[in-house]
């Protein structure tokens, strides 16, 4: 049996290349591509002992193997360079709209989750009734629900003709809340902010919902599938013959048994969650990296568009080691 | 086990847990209540504006685009600026200066007791101290000091003066630019760029920034000058034009401003609640042509005089008033001349000899040049999709039909995006004709026009790799004549040239637009492109 | 039961499996209906502005509005479907030609090959598809061609870790080692044994993976890196038609520009989900549920 330790050294160690090669891919094609980002960005009047500068400081006017080497030798230290663009570190630039995207993950997360478990077990409970295969399409209908229509059919019944709900962004002007973590919500509470508490969550309300309900249905298929397994099983029988209530044997008996293939299908839905934020932020303008991505591309910022690679791959090995530790913990069969 | 008795104690707990949530929310309600009508208060007092820009770097010696340069205008002052509605120049922290004979040396006299946010002074001292620092870190805006400054001397505490390399008669329009504001040694470090918001002495202090997201501006009390219009301002950062759009239409912001599609203009126009302003503004599109023959195929006109004939017709085939029309709703005005419309010294020079969509000169010149109906002067004319808009595309597509409408032209319409538009393309001469924009530095017409004839070798002339001598001596002296009388004539004698020569062709020139709810007021544009947030109120 | 047709009797099976598949593939059937058929079936160009006055809600003459060009929606519908199914379906098939023989080679060989290959396509599956898609279509840039190049890369993993996953465990089949036994080359085992058994999980998976396609096409085309204009595509007609849905005072709604194109997006999306999912139920049908 593989201690613990081992097991996490041997996953990190598998994550490595994995970033390397990502990271191999976009850094190449972004120099082979033709266009020089520091001339295109500060415009052709400035003399060309600044673009040259630039460049050096950039080592754009070095051959690719060695910028390659030197930008892995910065990424071991944990530098991911500086913007072209704002000359800020590449890492503080990442940091400022990471929270934005993580807080819709999250809440997205929670949307799914919660409607997903709950119809599943619905479901399963009453099997092959109309509402079983009702929640069964709804499940794969909702997937193909395109995000940005999604989200600007609710907006035009939520915030155009009922007004309950805000268009667009994180909250209104004055009710920003304090910045300790940068997740609106998390920082209300923190600093007792009731105000900023309520707006940014209705400003939340509309992304989750989309977001959520769109990748639910994995959740949905995931939980009756294991319930109806668990239902037929020896304790829930005689559960039923102890003559408690069937809504507490499904719902509380047989539910707990789902939480963990619900847990591990959480990390694997993760890179799904990162890659529809990035449709969710466009259509409610929210500042996270999905559109810090898009921005980094459309100027051409090497660094920038590198980082965001990079973050994201360890990003998503990190969720999912978390996830497969805390299976391996509670399963010590699975390391190896 | 009873029921009875674990249930009583049970519903007492709860009936306990749910008075005691009740009074919390009450009392929570309550505040936000206060807190909202609070903040309504202060609403009152706001003015908020919405763009789609961004700050890059609040720091002068590296930011170096509009915008970022509107912000610091804000929130701080230079030794002269501009007033407001105005190409003029007024005094901002200086109060007079004194120019030498030879015109090399500037002595500014500036205001007594001024301090930066931080407390401490703005004195001849600091005024040294941040010219020399852009110079030192030799960022991408450094070369507006570099190029013109010698050096700083600080006479008196309150007296500066520069000393210049060349005697540049538009120097004080330099001056009014960022990166010669004075700031605090004390906030900004000496030897690196940072975003600071609070070394600076201005209309308006930073209260609260949280980037690419909000702004938050309150009136300075220190200011020496006139308080501003409101007390507070709020810049909402908005991630798109459409945004933007559904920003002023659901009234969430106060003021449009930068950038509007087209499109959402003539739409918003409409709208009866919305005020719009336009002035026209400085920044300008044409079409540069590489006049250096040898960099282009056999297939060209063989002599320098032909091409001269061509690039000619090309100009007066160009039908201006169909593409301020058709791709930009009227929201352009076309302009014929390198010298935007608004700036003195500015004629409509191309007008005068070849109009718009003039097929019948266009013709004559063709033939003149050997081309006719069978053998047509073929070319490729390049734009880039994406940096000036998605309306290049149509821009671009309006100019074929033109130019084709002559019956001997054929052009092929080819696109590459910026990076490698500007960043290579332009310098190398890769692309004999191509679409360009320009937005000034400088308020002066020497920024339009001196930046386009090449000198010494390795210049491309932005492209038209456009060598003439003559015209370069001419400009050379149009900079360092010092009354605008002289100057005119001067540039009116370049834009001849240009004319006949046809480096370049003028498209047109950018409108400044600006949306606002029908409670504002004060709102003043100008060809500056800085919107001043401090003479703006709510009524 | 009436027998309007004589089917082999296994296609009348009930089972909700079948009619996910029937109901998948009618919608196949149409879209590759409206795809084939465009220019007889669309009214107008699609790309012919001013056919109609602009803005116009849905009427008899088109039946799906006009846009802001006044082109012709319905007509914009249809030249888009050609758009986005020829996208997805090539990207698809660059997935399929890439991934499977990798895999095949990949899983039959083992050994320190195939960990290589597995790393590199466990790297790219596990990467947010549509990040990667658009920093590779972005420095691709656009056009039919670049976007689907872009599409396909994501999705060869999927194929490579599917077959590589059947060749496995088919591997250690009897008839495998016997075959072997006989002195059989490597070859003939993959094409005659081991092939034949993955190509009803390879059908499945295109179906999937075209619907996957297909959003991902949309998501492209709405962020501006897909195709270019005015090349009738959902995804791009959604982003033009965005700025009207809110409506001005004194003027409604334009709805019609997004609710349309929005859901053709999800009619095409769930034929190829329901099609794939039914199939794949059909193939590998669960423990019967006893009830």
């Amino acid at each position: 049996m593989v201690s613990l330790r081992a097991y996490i050294l041997t996953r990190l160690l598998l994550t490595i290349p994995m970033i390397f090669l990502l990271l191999s891919i976009v850094f190449v094609v972004l120099r082979v591509m033709p266009g020089d980002p520091i001339k295109a960005l500060i415009g052709l009047k400035a003399p060309p002992d600044t673009v040259e500068s630039l460049r050096r400081q950039f080592l754009l006017d070095q051959p690719l193997y060695i910028q390659y080497f030197d930008y892995l030798s910065d990424l071991f230290r944990g530098d991911l360079g500086i913007s072209i663009y704002t000359a800020e570190p590449v890492i503080n630039e990442i940091m400022l709209r990471f929270p934005a995207t993580i807080e819709l993950a999250i809440s997205g997360t929670i949307v799914s989750v919660v409607v997903g478990v709950l119809m599943g077990a619905y479901s399963a409970h009453k099997h092959n009734t109309i509402a079983d295969h009702s929640f069964r399409l709804f499940s794969m209908v909702i997937y193909a629900f395109f995000i940005p229509w999604f989200g600007m059919m609710l907006q035009m019944i939520f915030a155009v003709q009922l007004g309950w709900l805000p268009l667009y962004g994180r909250a209104d002007i004055y009710l920003e809340p304090t910045h300790i973590t940068g997740l609106y919500v998390l920082d209300s509470l923190l600093t007792l902010n009731f105000s900023s508490l309520i707006n940014s969550i209705k400003h939340l309300i509309l992304p989750s919902i989309v977001l959520g309900l769109v990748l639910s249905g994995i959740y949905i298929r995931l939980t009756r599938t294991h319930m109806m397994e668990t239902l037929r099983q020896d304790f829930i029988t005689a559960a039923r013959a102890r003559g408690l209530k069937e809504t507490t044997v499904v719902y509380k008996h047989a539910l707990k048994n789902a939480f963990i293939p619900v847990l591990t299908m959480m990390g694997l839905q993760f890179a799904l969650l990162l890659a529809g934020a990035v449709l969710t932020e466009t259509t409610f303008s929210w500042n996270g990296i999905g559109t810090f991505l898009l921005q980094g591309i459309q100027n051409r910022d090497y660094p920038i568009i590198q980082g965001i690679v990079v973050f994201y791959a360890l990003l998503v090995a990190a969720v999912s080691l978390v996830v497969d530790l805390i299976y391996a913990y509670i399963d010590p069969r699975i390391r190896y | 086990m009873s029921h009875g008795k674990m249930g009583v104690s049970r519903l007492v707990i709860v009936g306990v847990l749910v008075v005691i949530i009740m009074v919390a929310a009450g009392v929570g309600y309550w505040y936000s209540l206060e807190q909202e009508r609070l903040r309504q208060e202060k609403i009152k007092q706001t003015i908020i504006i919405g763009t789609t820009d961004k700050i890059t770097k609040l720091d002068p010696a590296k930011a170096y685009d509009f915008y970022t340069w509107e912000v610091m205008n804000n929130i701080g002052e230079g030794l002269m600026k501009y007033k407001p509605g105005t190409t003029e120049l007024e005094w901002g922290v200086a109060t007079n200066y004194t120019v030498s004979s030879s015109g090399l040396n500037y002595t500014f006299t500036l205001r007594e007791g001024l301090k930066f946010n931080d407390g401490t002074p703005l004195n001849a001292t600091a005024v040294k101290w941040s010219l020399e620092r852009v110079i030192r870190l030799d960022d991408d805006p450094a070369w507006l000091v570099s190029v013109f400054v010698q050096s700083v001397v600080v006479v008196e505490t309150y007296k500066v003066k520069i000393n210049l390399k060349d005697a540049v008669s538009f120097f004080p329009a330099l001056v009014a630019t960022p990166p010669y504001f004075p700031i605090s040694s004390k906030a900004f470090p000496a030897n690196a760029v940072k975003d600071v918001t609070d070394g600076w002495h201005g209309p308006y202090k930073v209260t609260k920034w949280i980037k690419d997201e909000v702004l938050e501006m309150e009136a300075n009390p220190n200011y020496y000058g006139t308080q501003p219009k409101s007390k507070f301002a709020v810049v909402k950062f908005i991630k798109d034009a459409v945004t933007l759009r559904f920003a002023i239409q659901s009234g969430t912001i106060d003021v449009a401003w930068k950038t509007l599609r087209p499109i959402d203009v003539s739409d918003l126009k409409t709208v009866a609640d919305l005020n719009f302003t336009e002035v026209p503004g400085p920044y300008i599109r044409y079409i540069i042509i590489n006049t250096n023959r040898t960099m282009h195929s056999t297939a060209w006109p063989s002599t320098d005089a032909k091409f001269k004939l061509v690039r000619q017709a090309i100009a007066a085939a160009i039908n201006r008033t169909e593409i301020a029309e058709t791709v930009f709703m009227g929201t352009v005005d076309p302009l014929y001349s390198m010298i935007p419309m608004g700036m003195w010294s500015h004629t409509d020079e191309f007008k005068v000899k070849y109009g718009d969509a003039n097929i019948t000169l266009a013709r004559s010149l063709l033939t003149q040049a050997g081309y006719s109906e069978t053998n047509k002067f073929n070319f490729k004319l390049w734009y880039t999709p994406t940096h000036y808009g998605d309306t290049e595309a149509d821009v671009a597509t309006v100019i074929k039909k033109n130019l084709e409408a002559t019956g001997m032209m054929e052009v092929t319409l080819d696109s590459t995006e910026w990076a490698t538009y500007a960043g290579e393309w332009i310098e190398a001469g890769t692309m004999p004709i191509f679409l360009l924009g320009w937005y000034p530095d400088y308020i002066d017409p020497d920024d339009y026009t001196t930046p386009f004839v090449a000198v010494e070798a390795g210049d491309y002339g932005m492209g038209t790799f456009y060598w003439n001598a003559t015209l370069f001596d001419i400009l050379t002296q149009a900079r360092t004549k010092t009354t605008i009388a002289e100057r005119t004539a001067l540039y009116r004698q370049v834009q001849k040239t240009f004319m006949t020569d046809v480096p370049h062709i003028p498209l047109f020139q950018g409108t400044l637009q600006a949306f606002a709810l029908s409670n504002i007021k004060g709102l003043v544009l100008d060809a500056t492109m800085l919107f001043r947030y401090y003479l703006v109120y709510k009524e | 039961m009436a027998r309007l047709v004589r089917l082999p009797r296994r296609f009348l099976k009930k089972g909700g499996e079948w009619y996910l598949t029937y109901a998948g593939l009618a919608i196949i059937t149409l879209i590759f209906a409206i795809f084939l058929l465009a220019p007889i079936i669309a009214p107008y160009d699609p790309i012919k502005t001013d056919v109609g006055e602009r803005f116009t809600a849905p009427n008899f003459q088109f039946p799906m509005g006009t846009d802001l060009h006044g082109r012709d929606v319905y007509s914009r519908i249809i030249y888009g479907a050609r758009t986005v199914m020829l996208v997805a379906l090539a990207s698809t098939i660059i997935s399929l030609i890439a991934g499977v023989p990798i895999g095949l080679a990949s899983g039959y060989a083992g050994g320190k090959a195939d960990r290589v290959l597995s790393l590199v396509m466990d790297s790219i599956y596990s990467f947010p598809g549509l990040i990667l898609a658009i920093a590779l279509a972005a420095m691709l840039g656009p056009g039919v061609v670049n976007m689907s190049i872009s599409i396909a890369v994501v999705y060869i993993p999927t194929y490579f870790r599917m077959i590589r996953g059947q060749v496995l465990s088919v591997k250690e089949n009897l008839y495998i080692e016997a075959a072997r036994a006989v002195g059989a080359k490597a070859r003939t085992i993959v094409f005659n044994y081991i092939f034949p058994n993955v190509i009803p999980s390879i059908l499945v998976l295109m179906s999937l993976n075209i619907a996957d396609a297909i959003l991902t096409e949309a998501g492209l085309s709405f962020l501006g890196l897909g195709i270019s204009a005015p090349t009738a595509d959902w995804g791009f007609d959604l982003q033009s038609g965005r700025p009207y849905f809110p409506g001005l005072p004194g003027r409604g709604s334009y709805w019609w520009l997004i609710t349309f194109p929005g859901l053709m997006i999800i009619v095409t999306v769930l034929g190829f989900s329901l099609f794939g999912e039914g199939l794949n139920e059909i193939l590998n049908p669960r423990q019967r549920e006893g009830e």
